[in-house]
């Protein structure tokens, strides 16, 4: 795994974007598009979802971190995504608890099963 | 030639069981993760009560920021996908104010000013007391985008706001291990998807 690294990017309220920019995973510089999107009440959805897209096509983005009740308003873009980099990530936020059986990974995971698989 | 219906089950049991306890790591790892997210915002709501409600807010944010963690990502040929973060260390203040204000070749500890051997200067320079390799001093410090975003909430900061950095560090590094795994997942069940289809499809 050679060369410069790729960034984390953070879609989530006020407070998530600003644990994780204490993280250090921040970029804003004046050439470059921030890899954060703090999500207010005043936030559209096609705004969050033109951002996520965004990110989706930026080559140097490996890790998308999403708050779930964010990701429930543009699931069927998260759904569309196949490739396994960027990877997508739903988090918890603070009034929505995770929910695993709203994951679109696990959902894909767990959810083609039937009892045919089994015999 | 191709396998046999046993060995085709016994390998799709096996497929199973690693799909299985994939499965029971990422869970394993995902509630720890949420758990420290939550740690971190209780240390948050902790240091805003004592700094104020718009004291650690979006509007603290830096207005230039460098990464100093970025993750490396690797796929292998089964199309897995490997994550690891590399975090940057911080230089030291005193290690950057050296850069900047050690002393420079020439300067003695005063700098006499000789009227009668006075080097031709160009006039554009009369208004500057310092020599011409140095420049002057700007009044204002440039935003260091390296600093740590701590810093940006205040030079002392309480102990609460360092415990929710720390446990959203730990959150980051937390996050490719869990991108990793989820990527296992997927591709464990689609190996196993196809496996299942040819086992189905094969005659007899």
């Amino acid at each position: 795994m050679a060369g410069r690294g790729k960034l984390i990017a953070v879609i989530g309220d006020e407070d998530t974007c600003t644990g994780f920019l204490l993280g250090g995973i921040g970029e804003l510089n004046k050439n470059r598009k921030p890899n954060f999107l703090v999500v207010e009440k005043e936030t559209s959805i096609a705004e969050i979802e033109e951002t996520f897209k965004s990110f989706l096509t930026r080559n140097d983005i490996g890790i998308i971190l999403i708050n779930q009740f964010i990701a429930e308003m543009i699931r069927h873009a998260i759904d569309q995504h196949m490739e396994s980099i960027p990877a997508v990530l739903e988090i918890p936020s603070k009034e929505h608890p995770y929910d695993a059986s709203k994951d679109s990974i696990l959902r894909r995971a767990k959810g083609m099963f039937s009892a045919e698989d089994f015999r | 030639m191709g396998l046999s219906e046993k060995e085709e089950c016994v390998l799709l049991d096996q497929k199973l069981l690693v799909f299985m306890d994939q499965l029971e790591l990422l869970e394993e790892k995902r509630e720890r993760l949420n758990s420290l997210i939550e740690q971190g915002w209780f240390s948050m709501s902790k240091a805003r009560y004592s700094m104020g409600n718009k004291q650690v807010s979006a509007l603290q944010y830096g207005s230039e920021m460098e990464p100093l963690v970025r993750v490396h990502t690797r796929t292998l040929e089964s199309g897995e996908a490997e994550f690891q973060t590399k975090r940057r260390t911080l230089k030291s203040p005193e290690e950057r104010q050296v850069e900047d204000i050690g002393p420079k070749d020439k300067e003695g500890v005063r700098r006499r000013v000789k009227t009668q051997e006075v080097p031709e200067i160009d006039q554009s320079d009369n208004k500057h007391p310092w020599t011409e390799t140095e420049p002057a001093p700007s009044s204002k410090p440039e935003p260091n985008p390296q600093q740590d975003p701590l810093k940006w909430f205040g030079i002392l900061v309480p102990q609460t706001l360092k415990q929710a950095q720390a446990s959203f560090k730990q959150v980051v590094e937390l996050s490719a291990e869990v991108a990793t795994l989820q990527s296992a997942v997927l591709t464990t069940r689609q190996q196993l998807w196809t496996r299942q289809t040819r086992r189905t499809d094969e005659p007899g």
